[in-house]
């Protein structure tokens, strides 16, 4: 089980040693692949040049057609390797079998029957590595009905539920400006793999990790569907979703207010009777806030359309950065509604954190990209490389890994199979 | 039973609404989790809606829903006894979570270097709202806080609602997102562990948890500077796009989108709308162009999808969702979460949801809960009813600790526990 050159008076990397084939594209399977080659998992990006990861195609700098610009791809598979491999061909499906024999884990988020085509369930795999771990990451999961209904994050999170929880109310949907459930299905996807690591390191055993990223969604409304099966209450209801307000826990204030400049914002969320007197304080305590129908959380609750216009009043004489420094240093939980630009400049909690580490892209120069958004004492992960240029490592992968030859390897690309 | 992925792993948690999804998640995958609650009970339990509606810290579903497969045991850990309490237990567990303001653990002689001493191999993840260093080490956050600040809000809300705010999308994900990452960063130190035996310090920020989950947020500014700005219902960009909502005949909204992404699906969807006779003019050459060309903003996109969208307003979401389904288009019903429970291939096919008993409510007495965020094939998802206000106080204190009887009732008497 121990790296040959584990040297336990040296950190060392969490996850070295794991080896991890990955099909995976687009968003979902690479934030998940990303955490593992993050915290030091050998992550081997399968792919070939007529069938490669769309987002390296997504905004290119410089609006060029190179497959290897693209800022949100680098950030997405930075410390990861790209081994060019076709797997329609039949030596090209007899080389990813060597090397799925000396891998820990395969991941893919194609759709459901893909694999199985291939002639790669879970298994094939299994006879080929009898304690591999296999995760795939479909929309609605290899069984059942719709297993071939087709998702994209934007409807992972509408019919989860997640769309719909987002919005004022009586307006549309506001949704979520992302695709969340790609980031999200990322996390349960690397949350599985560890606990499947873990029990294999017990038990000898690997496992079939069968994701849904719908499912994954629904996992998030735990709240929502016991009100529905305990009390019979939709969330479908008027007055829902509660835009920024709190009517789960009754506090006021609870939203966002506005601030000075155009369509600049601030929040507010104060949960007890010291923060409410802080905030009243900080805002130079007027008279207003002696008025009955202020004076606790369920009248300023009752009351807070009329407590929302006041404190409105009061940040919008300011920016969002203002009310955040002024409140935070009162005591008051209040934030301002951050700009990407404001994140990379002006933000000296994510730059003293070392948010954006810096590192050099043979083609994109010095880049910088989002951290693992933790400290770890002594694993911490490591940004060692950026994103790999398509088939940066096929050479590496095909001689060291699988014991092809010079001239093989050669032969391999005439005919189009590396 | 079938053995679970985290069979033999204690973890103690000293979590409220940030963390809690962390043990939970543990738990429902086999780990024991000992949950250390306040003797007034966490406060995860005032929070609604009730069962009933009626406010219990034993009756609170959003308890409920976060607190499966947990034991409870209420401790004031501001005194001698109950800090002793909390190095007994850690000093046989494999994990500690916690998520209090930083430095309060230390400044009781609970922290990771306390615990630590007598056990090597102990993780400990401690989720702050911005990281236990730094210049805003010490400000408040809050779920809506995380969110502004780590600007998911930034990019949802509305470019058709004159003087609308941002939206915060409710249902804790500013927490949710720090509790996984803090889960994440745990599992990984346990992987670790098994190699070295090492335990360690983790040190989670849910202001750096939501940062880094804004998709093209940052990377749009960092290498094209541009600034995305929030387009309702639909994804953020530095320019407008085409809407994705549109009204059914059932009063409810779709996600109709990727209209051009090949030729030979937007065929399809034309001659899907040619039975009804509603394709307008989609059949002109210059559509097909699009398709070819995988064509995004444009005029005669924005008015396709006009034409599509009064398409969709004439047929019921389902309608709508199997047959663009059927086509391969990923559109999607704008389901309200309930609505999952009577989706057969959610319910029925794939068993997503699943029933837990409530004694305390009456023999038999189960309830529905959202089931598993993954299937694993051979070590199964199990969740157990989540834990009355201190539950397993006096279970955890004799047999786990070997305390006897009189000592107990002392506990209780100077008030370091509480029992119902």
């Amino acid at each position: 089980m121990k790296p040959k050159d584990f040297n336990p008076l040296l950190g060392h990397d969490a996850l070295k040693g794991i080896r991890v084939i990955d099909f995976s594209w687009i968003v979902a399977g690479p934030q998940c692949t990303r955490i593992l080659a993050d915290f030091g998992a050998e992550v081997i990006k399968v792919e070939n040049e007529s069938n490669m990861d769309y987002i390296r195609g997504s905004a290119p700098v410089g609006g060029s057609t190179s497959p290897n610009r693209s800022g949100l791809f680098n950030t997405l598979n930075r410390n990861k390797k790209s081994l060019t491999l076709n797997v329609m061909h039949p030596k090209g499906m007899e080389l990813l079998k060597n090397l799925i024999s000396v891998s820990d884990v395969v991941i893919e988020n194609f759709s459901s029957r893909v694999l199985e085509k291939w002639g790669l369930g879970y298994e094939e795999q299994r006879n080929i590595k009898p304690d591999i771990i296999y995760c795939s990451m479909s929309g609605f999961g290899h069984s059942g009905r719709d297993r071939d209904n087709v998702t994209w994050g934007p409807t992972a999170q509408a019919l989860s539920g997640l769309t719909f929880m987002s919005g004022l109310p009586g307006e549309e949907s506001a949704g979520w400006g992302f695709s969340y459930m790609d980031h999200t299905g990322g996390y349960y996807g690397t949350i599985a793999i560890l606990m499947a690591i873990l029990h294999r390191n017990r038990s000898g055993k690997g496992q079939h990790l069968d994701l849904s990223q719908v499912e994954a969604g629904i996992g998030l409304t735990g709240t929502e569907i016991l009100d529905h099966t305990v009390n019979g209450r939709d969330f479908r209801r008027k007055g829902m979703p509660p835009g920024n307000r709190s009517p789960e826990r009754g506090f006021a204030p609870h939203n966002t207010f506005r601030c000075k400049g155009n369509d600049r914002w601030c929040v507010i969320s104060i949960t007890d009777e010291k923060e409410w007197g802080n905030l009243v304080n900080a805002m130079g305590n007027p008279a207003w806030c002696d008025e009955s129908k202020f004076t606790d959380m369920e009248s300023r609750y009752l009351n807070q359309d009329e407590l929302d216009n006041k404190i409105g009043i009061w940040t919008s004489q300011k920016t969002p950065n203002e009310v955040f420094n002024i409140l935070q240093k009162a005591g008051v939980p209040a934030g301002a509604v951050q700009t990407p630009d404001e994140r990379v400049d002006n933000d000296p909690q994510l730059k003293y954190r070392d948010f954006l580490p810096e590192i050099k892209h043979p083609e994109l120069g010095t880049t910088r990209v989002e951290a693992i958004p933790m400290k770890m004492s002594s694993t911490p992960w490591n940004l060692k490389r950026s994103s790999p240029l398509l088939g940066e490592h096929s050479a590496e992968i095909y001689m060291e890994l699988l014991g092809v030859d010079g001239e093989e390897l050669a032969s391999l690309y005439e005919e189009g199979i590396a | 039973m079938t053995s679970q992925a985290l069979d033999g792993i204690l973890v103690i948690e000293l979590c409220g609404e940030r963390g809690q999804l962390m043990g939970k998640l543990m738990g429902d995958m086999g780990a024991r989790v000992i949950k250390i609650e306040p003797t007034s009970g966490a406060a995860e339990r005032c929070i609604g809606p009730f069962k009933d509606d009626e406010p219990h810290p034993d009756r609170s579903l959003y308890f409920w829903a976060n607190n499966t497969s947990k034991e409870s045991i209420t401790l004031d850990i501001e005194t001698e006894d109950g800090q002793n309490i909390i190095r007994e237990l850690s000093s046989r567990a494999d994990v500690v979570l916690e998520d209090f303001a930083p430095g309060y653990l230390d400044s009781l002689n609970i922290g990771f270097k306390e615990l630590s001493e007598n056990n090597e191999s102990l993780i400990m993840t401690s989720l702050s709202g911005y990281g236990q260093d730094g210049p805003y080490r010490d400000y408040k956050s809050s779920d809506l806080v995380s969110l502004a600040m780590g600007g998911i809000m930034h990019s949802c809300g509305y470019d058709d609602v004159p003087d609308s705010p941002p939206i915060r999308p409710s249902g804790d994900h500013g927490n949710k997102i720090a509790s996984h990452y803090g889960l994440i960063g745990t599992l990984t130190a346990l992987v670790s562990r098994d190699i070295t035996g090492q335990g360690q310090y983790i040190d989670v920020s849910a202001h750096e948890a939501c940062s880094s989950a804004t998709e093209h947020a940052l990377p749009a500014y960092l290498y094209n500077k541009d600034i995305v700005f929030r387009q309702t219902g639909r994804h953020h960009g530095a320019t407008p796009t085409s809407k994705t909502l549109c009204k059914t005949s059932d009063g409810k909204y779709m996600i109709v989108f990727q209209l051009f992404n090949s030729l030979h699906s937007w065929l399809s969807l034309v001659s899907w709308m040619k039975e009804d006779g509603m394709q307008e003019d989609l059949e002109d050459e210059r559509f097909r162009d699009m398709a070819r060309n995988r064509t995004r903003a444009s005029e005669d996109a924005d008015h396709a999808f006009e034409v599509v969208r009064r398409f969709v307003s004439a047929h019921t979401a389902d309608e709508i969702y199997r047959g663009a389904q059927a086509l391969k288009f990923p559109w999607g019903t704008v389901r309200s979460p309930e609505e999952n429970l009577y989706d057969p291939h959610f319910a029925k096919d794939r068993g997503m949801f699943c029933d837990i008993e409530h004694p305390e409510f009456g023999e038999g007495i189960k309830f529905k809960y959202v089931g598993r965020p993954y299937s694993f094939k051979e070590t199964p998802w199990n969740a157990k009813k989540p834990p009355l206000i201190g539950e397993h106080t006096t279970s955890i204190l004799s047999n786990d600790l070997g305390f006897a009887e009189s000592k107990i009732t002392d506990l209780i008497d100077r008030g370091v526990i509480y029992l119902s």
